[in-house]
C-alpha cells in the first residue's frame, strides 16, 4: 500500500501543470520550394492518443514530411515532401487506418 | 440481487464507460496498461494489427478471487462513432489462460469476457464496462461506470487533466458497490490515473503507455 501511495504522489508531481507546461507545436509557415500542404478536417479527434495515432500512421507515408494535429479545430495539417503528392483518397485511407474519419481536404489554404 | 443494486446498475448503464483507457491502438501500435486497485493488479501488454483489434498478454493478480490469471486477451473495437466534437467506442474482449489459485491449489483453465463503451468530448467523459471472470472454481461479475470532467481544454502535447468518479459493482465482493474519485493525467503517449476507493480504503493507480 505504501508503494502505491508513493507512486501516486510521484506521478502527480511529475505530471503537474508546471511540469507539463509544454505548448502544442506550431506548424511552420509555407516556404518557397517547399512541398504541398494539405489541411484535412477530421472527426473524432478528442485526445492525445488520437493525435498520436494520426501522426504515426500519416507520418509513415513516403510522401509526408510532417504532420500537425489541432485538436481544438479538428484539423490535421500534412506537409508533403517537395515533389511528392498524396491524393484525397490516399489521405482518407491513412486517417481511416488510424481510426478516424476524414470529412474534407483543403489544398489551397496555404496559397 | 437487491433492488437498490439493480437500480444502481441500470442507472450506471445509462451513463455507459470503461475502466481501461483505449484498449485498441492504431494499426501497428503497442500499448502497456497497468491497473492497481483494491480488488486486483493487472498488466496488459498488447499489439494492434489494425485500428479495430488488439491482442496481447494479460496478467492479473486478483486479491478478491485469490487467483493469478495469466493468458491472452483479444479486444475488438466493435464500433466507433467519430463526430466533429466527440468520439464514442464499443469494445468487446475475450481472454483465456491459466488461473492459478493462491496457495497450493492446481492451476486451471480460466477465461474472461467483457464489454465496454465510452463517449467523450474534450470536456466530458462517460463510460461503462462489464466483465465476467471464470477462474476455475471462482467466478465473478463486475461492472463499472465513470463520469469525468476536464476543468480546462489542453492542446496536443500539453497536460490534460480530468476529474472523474468511478462507481463499481461487484455483487460477490465484500463491498459490492464502491465509489472511487480519481484524477486522470494525460500527456502525449502516457495516461496516469490516481484515485482512492472510499469503501475499501484502497488506492487506485492505473497507467497506460502507447508507442
Amino acid at each position: 500500500m505504501k508503494l502505491i501511495k508513493t507512486l501516486a504522489i510521484a506521478t502527480a508531481l511529475t505530471l503537474s501543470p508546471v511540469a507539463g507546461s509544454a505548448l502544442a507545436e506550431t506548424p511552420a509557415k509555407a516556404e518557397a520550394g517547399a512541398g504541398e500542404i494539405l489541411l484535412a478536417k477530421v472527426n473524432g479527434l478528442v485526445c492525445d492518443f488520437c493525435a498520436q495515432s494520426i501522426r504515426k500512421i500519416v507520418g509513415k507515408d513516403d510522401a509526408v514530411q510532417k504532420v500537425y494535429v489541432d485538436l481544438s479545430k479538428g484539423e490535421v495539417r500534412v506537409d508533403l515532401k517537395p515533389g511528392k503528392s498524396l491524393d484525397d483518397a490516399a489521405l482518407e485511407a491513412l486517417i481511416r487506418k488510424a481510426g478516424y474519419s476524414m470529412v474534407s481536404v483543403d489544398r489551397n489554404f496555404a496559397k | 440481487m437487491p433492488p437498490r443494486y439493480l437500480a444502481a446498475g441500470l442507472a450506471l448503464a445509462a451513463f455507459a464507460a470503461p475502466a481501461s483507457a483505449r484498449p485498441v491502438s492504431y494499426a501497428g501500435g503497442w500499448t502497456l496498461m497497468q491497473d492497481n486497485n483494491g480488488m486486483y493488479s493487472s498488466l496488459h501488454a498488447h499489439y494492434s494489427p489494425t485500428a479495430t483489434d488488439s491482442i496481447g498478454l494479460y496478467v492479473e493478480q486478483n486479491q478478491e478471487m485469490d487467483t493469478t490469471f495469466t493468458g491472452l486477451k483479444y479486444t475488438r473495437l466493435a464500433r466507433r462513432w467519430n463526430a466533429p466534437q466527440s468520439q464514442g467506442n464499443l469494445y468487446l474482449s475475450l481472454g483465456a489462460g491459466a488461473a492459478d489459485p493462491f496457495g497450493d491449489g492446481e492451476a486451471q483453465w480460466g477465461s474472461m469476457a467483457g464489454v465496454a463503451a465510452d463517449w467523450e468530448t474534450r470536456r466530458v467523459f462517460v463510460s461503462y464496462d462489464a466483465h465476467v471472470r471464470d477462474y476455475g472454481e471462482n467466478e465473478s461479475l463486475s461492472h463499472a461506470a465513470r463520469i469525468g470532467i476536464a476543468p480546462y481544454v489542453a492542446e496536443f502535447g500539453a497536460l490534460h487533466t480530468w476529474a472523474m468518479v468511478q462507481v463499481e459493482n461487484t455483487p460477490d465482493a465484500d463491498e459490492p458497490v464502491t465509489v472511487t474519485p480519481l484524477l486522470r493525467f494525460f500527456r502525449g503517449p502516457l495516461l496516469v490515473e490516481a484515485g482512492y476507493t472510499l469503501e475499501d480504503e484502497e488506492f487506485l493507480l492505473n497507467w497506460t503507455w502507447r508507442f
